[in-house]
């Protein structure tokens, strides 16, 4: 593990604590503890009927989302149960969820609608497999599993990886679909996939990594090749300030047992300042002029219907930064990189001075900064292939080319973009 | 008599007439472009004959994410959420 780097201005520290060479441990605890609060909140408020925006029917959650996201959120915290203030919260909350999770309109679900038995009882495997048991509820999730109908829905790849994820923790011996071809399992389109493309590559790694069948997960392809998207994707992330989505990202590192790169370590600064500035980690979802229009129980709804999903996803990955050897380093390691190379590329990066990746960005040394020069270049190559400003794109190339920072999937797929461009314009 | 039509003569003949002005057309994209960059739809259009001499391409429009709201906002409408 890289020492922390010696050099660092003292007015530029980082604000966050830390511990040696490591992130704080009391720090990641703080975090968890206080999703794991946000989750009794969304268990009071959201677990019995859900929530509607009568103004906005379109943002609608569904209460089996709410249980079911909280039983995977509670599955996931007892990773770090050695803890004993986790375990002991973990715990309150499962019996919290019990009944949420078990309930009439559940176990109605797991009748009615077999094939998607698996995702009504979502909850209640998570519930087992934190030691509550509820054998009547096993009883009808058995009779459905074995009628006619259990494996009709067609999914995508990432949730086939979840069914087997639910078969697996719910029952060892259950015989499970084959593992499909998933978005691991080829190329990610970097610069003009969706964010349900992305969504698709970090599901498929969550259900891989939580299945529990090995550690480090067994992956489809190189695990340095997979993580060089994950640094992309991590990119375009903070390009957005979408944290949502970035928090998920990051999970990649600690599930998968790679070392945290810089890119990730700076990342998870982001979003830890986010974190700290707000109170929670904030969604892209909550917006500030909806809540100006709602009072009382009806605000407060709307508030953890937009903001619980974000909040779970920090507990998540401060649960997985918590595990044995998965800590953070505390400091960025620089690496021997061509003096001045954060120099030449921020400038095309974008405009944007308002971006929290920037206030971060101010608070390195410069040969931290060098060593991020992969992460501003493909920043710039997100952004300004978004803006459609080509030749921004071939600018970033050449002077990335020029300190070797090239090698990316994303720098070969924008360097593909434009050759097709090429094509485009002179047939 | 040969059917063989000579397309470069035949744009030669039609620049000769100045029909087409280029220099206004090139004031129209200038004043075009930017609304036109902000488009909805992309689209492309043809000019004076079915054979297309200016091409204006507004490419597919990319997804926008509105991303978080201003953080010191947020902490100020959000006390319910802060730890």
């Amino acid at each position: 593990m890289p020492a922390p780097h010696s050099r660092r201005p003292s007015a530029k520290k980082p604000l966050l604590p830390t511990t040696g060479a490591f992130w704080s441990e009391a720090d990641l605890i703080r975090r968890l503890l206080h999703a794991l609060d946000i989750a009794e909140q969304a268990l009071e408020r959201l677990a019995n009927n859900g929530y509607t925006d009568a103004q906005e029917p379109s943002f609608t959650i569904q209460p089996e989302k709410v249980i079911s996201e909280t039983g995977f959120f509670l599955m996931a915290a007892a990773a770090v149960n050695h803890i004993p203030v986790v375990n002991t919260r973990v715990q309150a909350l499962a019996h919290q969820l019990a009944p949420y999770a078990r309930s009439s309109r559940m176990r109605l679900g797991v009748c009615l609608e077999p094939s998607l038995a698996l995702d009504y009882a979502q909850a209640h495997i998570c519930l087992n497999y934190l030691g509550l048991p509820d054998a009547s509820f096993d009883t009808l999730l058995r009779q459905s599993q074995a009628s006619q109908a259990f494996g009709a829905r067609e999914r995508p790849p990432h949730r086939v990886l979840e069914q087997r994820w639910l078969l697996h923790l719910w029952d060892d011996d259950a015989v499970r679909p084959p593992a499909p071809k998933s978005a691991l399992n080829a190329p990610t389109d970097l610069l003009a996939g969706s964010r349900d493309d992305v969504y698709a590559f970090t599901h498929a790694l969550m259900y891989m990594a939580y299945n529990n069948e090995s550690f480090p997960p067994r992956l489809p392809r190189s695990r340095a090749v997979i993580m060089a998207e994950a640094e992309a994707l991590l990119a375009r992330c903070l390009a957005e300030q979408d944290y949502d989505l970035g928090g998920e990202v990051l999970l990649a590192w600690p599930l998968t047992g790679a070392p945290w790169s810089p890119a990730a370590i700076f990342a998870l600064r982001v979003l830890a300042q986010a974190e700290d500035a707000v109170g929670f980690l904030p969604s892209p979802a909550t917006r500030l002029q909806r809540l100006s229009e709602l009072q009382g129980a009806e605000r407060s709804r709307y508030l953890l219907a937009s903001a619980y999903h974000t909040v779970y996803v920090m507990g998540l990955l401060s649960a997985a930064a918590l595990r044995p050897s998965a800590l953070p380093p505390a400091a960025i390691p620089t690496r021997r990189v061509t003096a001045g190379a954060a120099a030449a590329i921020l400038p095309l990066v974008g405009d944007n001075r308002q971006e929290h990746w920037r206030d971060e960005l101010r608070r390195l040394s410069l040969p931290e900064q060098d060593t991020l020069a992969g992460l501003w270049l493909q920043i710039g190559l997100w952004r300004q292939s978004q803006r459609r400003d080509f030749d921004a794109v071939f600018k970033l190339l050449q002077i990335g080319n020029q300190y070797g920072l090239t090698s990316t999937p994303m720098a070969i797929q924008a360097a593909e973009m434009l050759e097709r461009l090429q094509l485009f314009a002179h047939p | 008599m040969s059917n063989h039509v000579n397309h470069q003569d035949v744009v030669k003949k039609l620049l000769d007439t100045k029909a087409v002005d280029f220099k206004a057309i090139g004031e129209a994209v200038a004043t075009m472009g930017p609304s036109l960059s902000l488009a909805d739809e992309p689209w492309d259009g043809f000019c004076g004959t079915m054979r297309t001499f200016v091409h204006v391409y507004v490419l597919p429009g990319v997804h926008t994410n509105p991303g978080v709201e201003n953080l010191g906002a947020l902490r100020g409408a959000t006390k319910e959420l802060q730890g």
